[in-house]
């Protein structure tokens, strides 16, 4: 890539194409190849037309005409994973292109790290939250079937399991035990009836974590177009 | 607010891409000085490559490499057949959308006289 541009210059362009082509990592060779070359050859076109005298100043006027690197790249990168996805039929390069979209080229893998950690936490609550339900749903029965039994042998398990019939004279105390065994059974019930919506909680939620990061980004691309990583997922891209 | 002129901005220079190829080919830096030459608008240069490579993918441009007499070889790009139609298309819906714009928020002519509060939407704004 030497046409008649002085060492310096070079090195300078050198540098913001190689800026470039790191934000490109993952795409495949050739793409790559030929994106640099094209930008080359734009600041080639708009460093020998500019009038500046100085070629350093001139130099970098032209590349900051031309904006970021990561402006120039972002949403070309995401939207060829996703076509990528969409010919090897792979959900994965749809995914990750997904995440270059919510998270930015710039946030890389920190941006990735958060996710998991965001999914592990999320499964985490999940898991105990479900085993809260059923816990509750078992100390129901337990309760009550004990309760019950010691109508007749108010000894039984008296050692290990406490309920209020040993310290409220029944028919009181049994009254009380079944009433909270109720309460222990519908809470558990309920639990788990609700739990059936905390996979669309989880949606929304993660929703909501997307598109937070994603206006983010947004502002942070001051031009024109640079946002064209559509926040719809059936935008253009996918036609 | 910025993202709503970012998205209205994003449309409309798609819309000015095709039709700037409408009639000749362009490599990406001559099409940014072909747009911006009266200096009526000011562009971040690097984001038409992201725009011309999705018009690219969609087909409605096709881009092709060609030896330049000094420099690097340049990238034309040019209007295809899918293109021009898609052209045809949404100019003369922006231009209808233009229309709605400017008329939105002229006064019509049975309101003139209404006081304001009045005012309603009349039916040749549709």
């Amino acid at each position: 890539m030497t046409h008649e541009l002085s060492d310096q210059v070079q090195s300078i362009v050198d540098n913001y194409l190689g800026r470039v082509r790191k934000h490109l990592k993952g795409l495949p060779e050739a793409d790559r190849d030929e994106l640099v070359l094209e930008i080359y050859s734009h600041i080639y076109e708009s460093y020998m037309e500019a009038e500046t005298e100085d070629e350093v100043q001139r130099v970098l006027d032209v590349l900051d005409r031309l904006g970021e690197p990561s402006e120039v790249v972002v949403s070309r990168l995401s939207g060829t994973i996703k076509s990528m996805g969409r010919s090897r039929n792979l959900p994965f390069y749809i995914l990750t292109g997904f995440l270059i979209s919510i998270f930015g080229i710039p946030l890389g893998i920190g941006g990735l790290a958060l996710l998991v950690a965001l999914g592990v936490t999320l499964a985490a609550l999940t898991f105990t939250y479900f085993l809260t339900a059923g816990v509750l749903v078992i100390a129901s029965w337990v309760t009550g079937i004990v309760t019950l039994i010691r109508i007749s042998h108010p000894e039984f398990l008296g050692s290990y399991i406490n309920t209020l019939s040993q310290f409220v004279d029944p028919p009181l105390g049994t009254i009380l035990d079944l009433i909270g065994a109720g309460i222990c059974l519908l809470l558990g019930l309920g639990m788990i009836w609700l739990g059936r919506h905390v996979p669309r909680g989880a949606r929304f939620l993660f929703g909501l974590v997307g598109e937070t990061f994603h206006s983010l980004r947004r502002r942070t691309l001051t031009a024109i177009g640079a946002g064209s990583t559509d926040d719809k997922p059936n935008g253009p891209e996918l036609a | 607010m910025e993202n709503k002129i970012r998205q209205l901005r994003k449309g409309i220079l798609e819309l000015a891409i095709l039709g700037a190829l409408e009639n000749q080919t362009h490599y990406g830096y001559s099409l940014i000085r072909h747009l911006t030459r009266d200096r009526a608008i000011e562009l971040t240069e690097g984001t038409i490559y992201p725009l011309l490579s999705r018009l690219a993918k969609e087909g409605l441009i096709s881009a092709r490499w060609t030896a330049s007499s000094q420099g690097p070889p340049r990238k034309y790009y040019a209007l295809t057949e899918s293109g021009r139609e898609a052209y045809e298309v949404l100019q003369g819906e922006f231009i209808l959308l233009q229309d709605l714009v400017a008329r939105a928020s002229a006064p019509s002519d049975e309101d003139l006289n209404s006081k304001p509060g009045e005012i309603e939407v009349s039916e040749g704004t549709k």
